[in-house]
This record gives structure tokens, C-alpha cells and sequence, in this order.
């Protein structure tokens, strides 16, 4: 098992280079650029942007900008910001932990809600609770993450006054849990409707697929009650393919929500990069693009470690 | 998919505040007793772009001078009728009053500025002429520094004592006022190896009404009242927080369910859904900005030879009719709900402000008999022809503006009606406003018939209308793309008017000169002068004190603002 996660790890060295090459290829293609900021102020002259190109580097050939930034980028120093000139490492850093608070809340509330209701209904199969959650968790899957979030802050910021229309909390007051949790629900709820819809539906299946199979068969006839049978037998076969889903969706806790945090005016991890992406500030989109892409390999290599414990029949040479 | 997320966003908070019955807030209604300035108070500003860096060297972008204004000060400002006040000095040195000697040859000048003395910064350390010199500093060594026009025709800077700044221009620099609006505070700034690196670039030191205490990205800015600011009982606002909103429609929200009390930049076309809320007062203020459509008079395929004639916009009658064609008065009312006006120059205020006779209106039938006579014969498709060229343009200006779309679909249905096809193809501001030869901008490159987008120039016009009027301008592969004289055209007698503006000292000699070279790109048919725009922001109506400024953003006077009780 350790020299297969090595392996893996080893592997994704060149995995991860060709992530930056392209990713860094296609900012560089996209036409407009860091300099169109300036181009509004009547006090700049064309002379003024080309000083700025070279202090930014801009003004080298795209492979050596690129190697230039690889080679600090694996030295730690992750450059800085061409708009705020601060360091990219401490803009992520700053932001990091208002996406972990948020996307923490979202993947807690999501399993905490989806999993018993994606038993219940597979072991109620056709059952009229069953259709409801059926409907309604198609209906959220189908909701775009953008018109959910605004449904809600209409309804319940602008309709009904019940809830604040965004940011993190009230400004110009002291810490209050009660305020910062009415500034989570909306955003939370808008996450987790869409995510519990996608993993009821997963676990559902993956238990109905379960529940049919001959070794739950033999247990009942061992005589054990039907409480034991689905959760000692059942679920720990049924999650599976849950927990696959779960370990790749971790690296969201870290890239934050791009759309939601927008909507809601968090200042997050996807609103850095909202911001980064419209500024085509190269330096926060490289560092924020290399930090989701080694998430997302860690995150499919601690997948396939997960899934070989849960099936002992799987094993990785 | 962004750009459709944010049209959705838009209508969907626009549908939503408009069928929401006016809240119960405080009404305009206050006693007249209690519009007396109060002390005390927090108050929330909604902006809706996100200042980067406060610092004066960096600043880039409006929303970063307006936040940044309350605390950084400088030596002179811009007051609404275009004069300059002093701020951190005694007065603004000019000819008259001896603080500014040219040399006898008239080639070089000296300005000499008098420093208001007990001056201290908000960390109260005192403020002195070395800080002034340092600024100067700065600006020509920091290779981040946005621009340094006008300081590099400083030489030197003598301090002969903490309140005098004697500088050596090495040339007769007539804008000198516009320098040092904004400074730099010595004792902390020198310490910085690299001061956009350091934390002054987000909390900048100033000697103004407020401090900056805290700098949360993408969340808020808070300055807290400056207990060393130098105006006895002033600010009277405890507190400024400025909130990060994503855009205007939430930061119009907010401000109707007074989670803010006021904000900035709001949209001639929001105007007539906020002027329905009695607990919310606009302050539309007359800006510089104005709106055109240049008309491209080179042949526009091929960039190499920028003397070339554009086949259809070469010939000044077609330029005439497409002026003639333009309904001005009627996109104003219909589009900009009357919040703008109609357009003559570029230069619509201030002591260079162009006061000689209007852009022709509009006279269809004029146009039309103006092509006739010039041999533009109309097809069956009813577009024009003359010598096998067929008289369609395209028109180009920014994606995603929903008055410009309605500006463009309006002027292709009116040229239709003289027998002149206009096809919109707009680009994404990022290319077409990018100004750079290398990304491609259209009007750098020449490649455009028609475009569309608004400027504003400076309290002192030269700059602007140098670069985008001038001859010398015109950008092309031989000269890298300088210059911004997008129309090509290049008029002997706009290039003497110029030259003659820049020459003087003297505002009056130069306001005609300006006026001369403005009537004569009028004469050349060149610009369209679409309209005049104001600046737009909003309070709630329990705030009192402010005042809009022409030259400044709506900031300049924070120090007066105050919540009414």
C-alpha cells in the first residue's frame, strides 16, 4: 500500500507540471491582459504601461514568464499580486479560512441531512416519501447554484426581511454567533440543497443495489434484526461509492464555491479567484490554480485509499 | 456563462426591489432641528468594485481614490467649478501671486509652495516639506508607480526649511496644480525596501479626516476618525466602513433594506426605480465623462500605412450625414431617463470647457440630400454605393452594457433610414478598452469603422486632448501604437491649437486655444458627441453633509458628513 501511494505521488509531479504549461498556455491566450486596467486613466501614457510591463515582467517571452514563475513557484515564493502587489501566498492564506468556515458548514450539513435520507428512501423504495425526495432531489440537482442563491436572497432577504443579503457579517458590530449564523444559512442552504440532492441520489442507488445481494440474504436468516442488517451489512458496502464522491468533492472545501461566494458577497477562496480571473492577474490565478489541481489529484489518490479499505477485496500492489 | 450570470443577477434584483413595497425606514421627514450636524456614528458605504491598493502611487481605479480620499490628502484639490483650492498648503502658487517664476528664456519655471504649519499625520508625527520631496521620489524611482506624467518634468526639489517646497520644472509644465494631490508620509514610507509590497499599500498613512484601521479583502475597508486631524470637531462620523458588494444591483438592494447607507456609481437607467424610495436621496453630479463614437477616417484592413483613406468614412460628406443622422436629444430621454445631456466636445467642464457653437443636431433629411449630392447612390436593398463601395460599417464598444447595445440598435436603425447599414460587433472591454497594441485593442490597431466608449479628461485638459486629437498620435506598427487618435486625422489646424494651449500659462489665452482645436475636430466630422454623463451615487436620506464635486468623487468632503438623529 505505501510504495503504491508513492507511486502515485510520484506520478503526479508530471501530472501537476502539465496542469501549470496548459493552464498558464491559455491565460496567455486569452487576448486583453493585466495592462487594460489602465488603459481608462487619461494620466497614463504609453510609456507608463510599457514601464509597467517590464517591471512586471510582462515583456519576456511567454516560456521564459512561465519558467520564471515555476521556478519560484517550487522555491515557495508563489509572486505577487499585479493589482494589490501583496503576496499571492497571504492573499490565499487570507481567504482560506472564511471558505474553510463556509464549505465546512456545507459539507457537514449536506452528509448530516443526505445520508439518512438516501437510506430511508432505498429502504422505502416507490414509497410515497420516496417519490417526494426523489422529485425533490431532482429538482435541486437540476437548480443552478446561481439562480438558487438569488431565489433565496430575494424570498428571504428583500421579501420577508428575515435574513441579511450577503457578506459574512454585520459591519460595525462586535463577534455575535447569532449574526454570523443568519449570514451562513443562505449561502450554506444554497450549497447543500444542490449537494444533498446529488448525494441522496448516489446513496440511494448504491443501497438498493446492496440491499438485493445474496450475504443480506444470509444475515437475515442468521436471524439478525433488520436494524443490524442495514447498518452494520448494508450501509458499509452501500457507501462506497458515497465516500468516492465525498473524497473528491474535498477539495472543495478549499476552493471555495466560485458562483455562491460571488452571489453572496463572501469573501472566500472562489470570489479571489472571481476577481484574480477578472483582472487576469496571472500571479493569484497561477497560485490559486496549482493549489486546487494538487487538491484534486491528493483528493482522487486518498479516493482509491479509502475505497481498499471499505472493500478489503480491492488491494493496490 | 459570467456574463450571462450576471445579466440574470441583474434583472432578477432589479424584478425583486421593484415589486417590494417601500420599507418603513427613516423617512425624509426629520425635523428641521435635527438637520443641525450630529457627532457620532457609523456609516456604511456600498462599493460595488473592490479597491486593490489605497496607496497613491498605485492607484488605478476610481473606486480606490474615492476610499483612499478620506484619509490621504494633498497639497492642492479641484474644487466643483474647476478652480484649485489649497490643502495642505497656504495657497495655490500661481503667476499672480509670485509662487511660480518662469525663466527668462520661458523654457523653465520654478513653483514654490507654502506648507500649512502644525500639520501632523494621523500617527502624529508632523508633516513636512521633506514628505513632499519624498513623494516626488518615489514616484520617479518605484518602477510600480501607475504614472508620471507631469512629475517627470521636475528636475529637482529644494526644501529650505519644513515648510517650503521650491520645485525646479525643466520645462514650462502647465498642469503643475494636479501634481501632489496625494502624498506620501516620509517617516514610515522610507523604511520599505519595496513599498507596494508593504502593508501601507493597503493602509496608507494621510493627514485627512479619517485612518484606515482595517483592510479586509473582499469584505470591508474601515476608517475610524483621525483624533490628529487638523479641523476642530471634524469628521463628525465616528466611523466609515466601505463594504465590498458584488454589484450594483445588491449594493442598490442594501441600501433600500439600509443594511448601507450610501453608495457609489449607480446607472442613469437604475435611476428611475431609486427616485421612487423616499428614504433614498441621489446626488447627480456634472461629470467630465463623455460619450462618443469616434469615426475611423484611415483605411482600416491593414494597419501599415495609417495615411490610407477609409473607403466609406474618407469622404467627409458620409462623416456629415452620420453626425446629421444621430438622434442625441432622443437617446438621452429614452435611454438615459434625461440624466445626461446631449453632447458637443469632449471638454464639457471646467475653465477649459468648450463654449463655442453645438454640435449640428439632428436633420435626417439633411443628411440624405448630403449624400445624394455627393454621389452615394442608394441600391435595392436601399444601402448606399459610390464607385462599387457599399456603405456599411460595423460599429464596435463593449460587451455586456445594456445602454450602449440600445445606443447602437437605435444609430443602426437611424443610418438605415439615410441608406448607411451599421452592423454592431462589440468586444469585450478587456480587449477593446485594453489600449495595448499587443492585445489586440481595435482602435489601436485601426481596425474598426465605428466605435463607441467615454473618457473623461483631467481639471487640465492638455494631456488628454494632446494624445487624441494631436497628429503625432496616431497609433500605428511603425510607432509601437502610441498615441490615441483613434479618428487618424490629422487637421494642421487642430495640431497649431494645440500646441498653442500648452504653450502658456495664462488659462484664458489657453481656453481659447482649446476651444479653436475642439471646433476644428467638430469642423472635420470626425467625433460624434453622444452625450454627457453625470456621476450617480446615493444616501440614505438620514445622511447629511455631502455635496457632489464635478472634478472629485463623492468623498472629497467626508469629513462634513454626518447621520441625522
Amino acid at each position: 500500500m505505501i510504495t503504491y501511494v508513492l507511486r502515485r505521488l510520484i506520478q503526479a509531479v508530471p501530472l501537476l507540471l502539465g496542469i501549470t504549461v496548459v493552464s498558464f498556455a491559455i491565460l496567455k491566450a486569452i487576448p486583453g491582459g493585466p495592462m487594460a486596467a489602465y488603459e481608462g486613466n487619461p494620466n497614463i501614457t504609453d510609456e507608463d504601461i510599457r514601464r509597467l510591463e517590464h517591471a512586471l515582467g510582462l515583456d519576456q517571452p511567454v516560456y521564459i514568464q512561465y519558467l520564471s514563475w515555476l521556478t519560484a513557484f517550487v522555491t515557495g515564493d508563489w509572486g505577487y499580486s499585479y493589482s494589490s502587489h501583496r503576496p499571492v501566498l497571504a492573499s490565499i492564506v487570507e481567504r482560506l479560512p472564511n471558505t474553510l468556515y463556509l464549505m465546512g458548514t456545507v459539507y457537514v450539513v449536506t452528509l448530516l441531512v443526505a445520508v439518512p435520507i438516501g437510506i430511508f428512501t432505498a429502504l422505502r423504495q416507490y414509497s410515497w416519501f420516496d417519490h417526494i425526495v426523489t422529485g425533490t432531489t431532482f429538482a435541486f440537482l437540476s437548480t443552478p447554484t446561481f439562480w438558487l442563491g438569488l431565489l433565496l436572497i430575494i424570498v428571504f432577504g428583500l421579501q420577508l426581511h428575515l435574513l441579511p443579503l450577503g457578506g459574512m457579517a454585520t459591519l460595525g458590530t462586535d463577534f455575535d454567533v447569532v449574526d454570523r449564523i443568519r449570514h451562513l444559512i443562505l449561502p450554506v442552504a444554497t450549497l447543500s440543497l444542490v449537494g444533498i440532492g446529488r448525494y441522496v441520489r448516489f446513496l440511494r442507488a448504491s443501497m438498493l443495489e446492496t440491499l438485493t445481494q445474496d450475504y443480506l440474504r444470509t444475515a437475515r436468516a442468521k436471524g439478525l434484526v433488520e436494524r443490524v442488517v442495514v447498518a452494520r451489512h448494508a450501509l458499509k458496502n452501500a457507501s462506497i461509492p458515497l465516500v468516492t464522491v465525498a473524497a473528491l468533492d474535498l477539495p472543495e472545501l478549499f476552493v471555495g464555491a466560485l458562483v455562491t461566494e460571488q452571489i453572496f458577497g463572501w469573501p472566500g477562496m472562489g470570489r479571489l479567484y472571481w476577481d484574480a480571473a477578472t483582472r487576469s492577474d496571472y500571479p493569484v490565478i497561477m497560485g490559486f490554480l496549482a493549489v486546487a489541481a494538487a487538491l484534486i489529484i491528493l483528493a482522487n489518490l486518498a479516493a482509491d485509499v479509502f475505497y481498499a479499505y471499505l472493500d478489503p477485496r480491492i488491494r493496490y500492489a | 456563462m459570467r456574463r450571462f450570470f450576471i445579466a440574470f443577477a441583474s434583472v432578477a434584483l432589479v424584478v425583486a426591489a421593484c415589486s417590494q413595497a417601500p420599507s418603513g425606514a427613516p423617512a425624509s421627514g426629520t425635523p428641521a432641528s435635527a438637520d443641525a450636524p450630529v457627532r457620532g456614528g457609523t456609516l456604511i458605504f456600498a462599493m460595488w468594485q473592490e479597491p486593490t491598493t489605497l496607496a497613491p502611487p498605485y492607484l488605478n481605479q476610481t473606486i480606490a481614490g474615492l476610499v483612499s480620499q478620506v484619509a490621504v490628502e494633498g497639497l492642492t484639490r479641484t474644487d466643483t467649478d474647476g478652480k484649485y483650492q489649497p490643502v495642505l498648503a497656504k495657497a495655490v502658487p500661481d503667476v499672480n501671486n509670485g509662487g511660480v517664476k518662469v525663466s527668462a528664456d520661458g523654457k523653465k519655471m520654478d513653483v514654490t509652495y507654502e506648507l500649512l504649519s502644525g500639520v501632523t499625520w494621523s500617527d502624529g508625527h508632523a508633516f513636512t516639506s521633506a514628505d513632499v520631496k519624498f513623494t516626488w521620489e518615489n514616484r520617479m524611482k518605484d518602477p510600480k508607480v501607475v504614472n508620471r506624467a507631469g512629475y517627470d518634468q521636475i528636475e529637482s526639489i529644494d526644501t529650505p526649511n519644513d515648510t517650503n517646497v521650491v520645485m525646479h520644472f525643466k520645462s514650462v509644465y502647465a498642469p503643475y496644480p494636479t501634481l501632489f494631490g496625494a502624498l506620501l508620509a516620509k517617516h514610515v514610507a522610507e523604511k520599505e525596501a519595496d513599498l507596494s509590497k508593504s502593508d501601507y499599500n493597503q493602509r496608507p498613512l494621510g493627514t485627512g479626516p479619517f485612518k484606515f484601521t482595517e483592510f479586509v479583502a473582499g469584505d470591508h475597508i474601515t476608517a475610524e476618525r483621525n483624533p490628529n486631524y487638523r479641523v476642530k470637531d471634524k469628521p463628525y462620523l465616528d466611523k466609515i466602513i466601505f463594504k465590498s458588494v458584488p454589484a450594483s444591483e445588491v449594493a442598490i438592494a442594501q441600501l433600500k433594506a439600509g443594511e448601507v447607507q450610501a453608495m457609489w456609481n449607480i446607472l442613469e437607467s437604475q435611476t428611475p426605480d431609486l427616485e421612487k424610495e423616499s428614504a433614498i436621496k441621489l446626488a447627480i453630479t456634472p461629470s467630465p465623462s463623455v460619450e462618443r463614437v469616434e469615426l475611423n477616417t484611415a483605411q482600416n484592413k491593414d494597419m501599415t500605412d495609417p495615411t490610407s483613406v477609409h473607403p466609406v468614412l474618407g469622404d467627409i460628406a458620409m462623416r456629415k450625414a452620420l453626425v446629421w443622422a444621430t438622434p442625441k436629444q432622443q437617446l438621452v430621454d429614452k435611454l438615459l431617463f434625461g440624466k445626461a445631456k446631449p453632447g458637443s466636445s469632449g471638454y464639457s467642464q471646467g475653465w477649459a470647457k468648450y463654449t463655442g457653437p453645438p454640435q449640428d443636431g439632428y436633420d435626417p433629411k439633411k443628411a440624405n440630400d448630403e449624400l445624394d449630392k455627393a454621389g452615394w447612390v442608394k441600391g435595392a436593398d436601399g444601402i448606399r454605393s459610390k464607385g462599387g463601395v457599399r456603405a456599411s460599417l460595423t460599429i464596435t464598444s463593449t460587451t455586456g452594457n445594456k445602454t450602449r447595445e440600445q445606443v447602437e440598435q437605435v444609430l443602426s436603425d437611424e443610418y438605415k433610414q439615410i441608406g448607411v447599414e451599421l452592423k454592431i460587433q462589440n468586444q469585450p472591454s478587456s480587449v477593446f478598452l485594453s489600449g495595448s497594441w499587443s492585445a489586440g485593442d481595435p482602435r489601436k490597431r485601426g481596425t474598426f469603422d465605428l466605435d463607441m466608449y467615454a473618457t473623461s479628461p483631467d481639471i487640465d485638459p492638455h494631456n488628454h486632448i494632446f494624445t487624441r486629437s494631436h497628429s503625432s498620435q496616431i497609433p500605428s506598427a511603425a510607432n509601437n501604437g502610441v498615441g490615441n487618435n483613434y479618428t487618424r486625422l490629422r487637421s494642421p489646424d487642430v495640431d497649431k491649437a494645440i500646441e498653442e494651449g500648452g504653450a502658456t500659462l495664462d488659462l484664458e489665452k489657453r481656453k481659447v486655444a482649446y476651444n479653436k482645436a475642439v471646433k476644428a475636430i467638430n469642423d472635420s466630422y470626425a467625433i460624434i458627441w453622444l452625450y454627457e454623463r453625470a456621476s450617480i451615487d446615493a444616501f440614505r436620506s438620514n445622511v447629511g453633509g455631502w455635496q457632489g464635486n464635478v472634478w472629485d468623487n463623492i468623498t472629497w468632503n467626508a469629513g462634513d458628513w454626518y447621520l441625522k438623529k
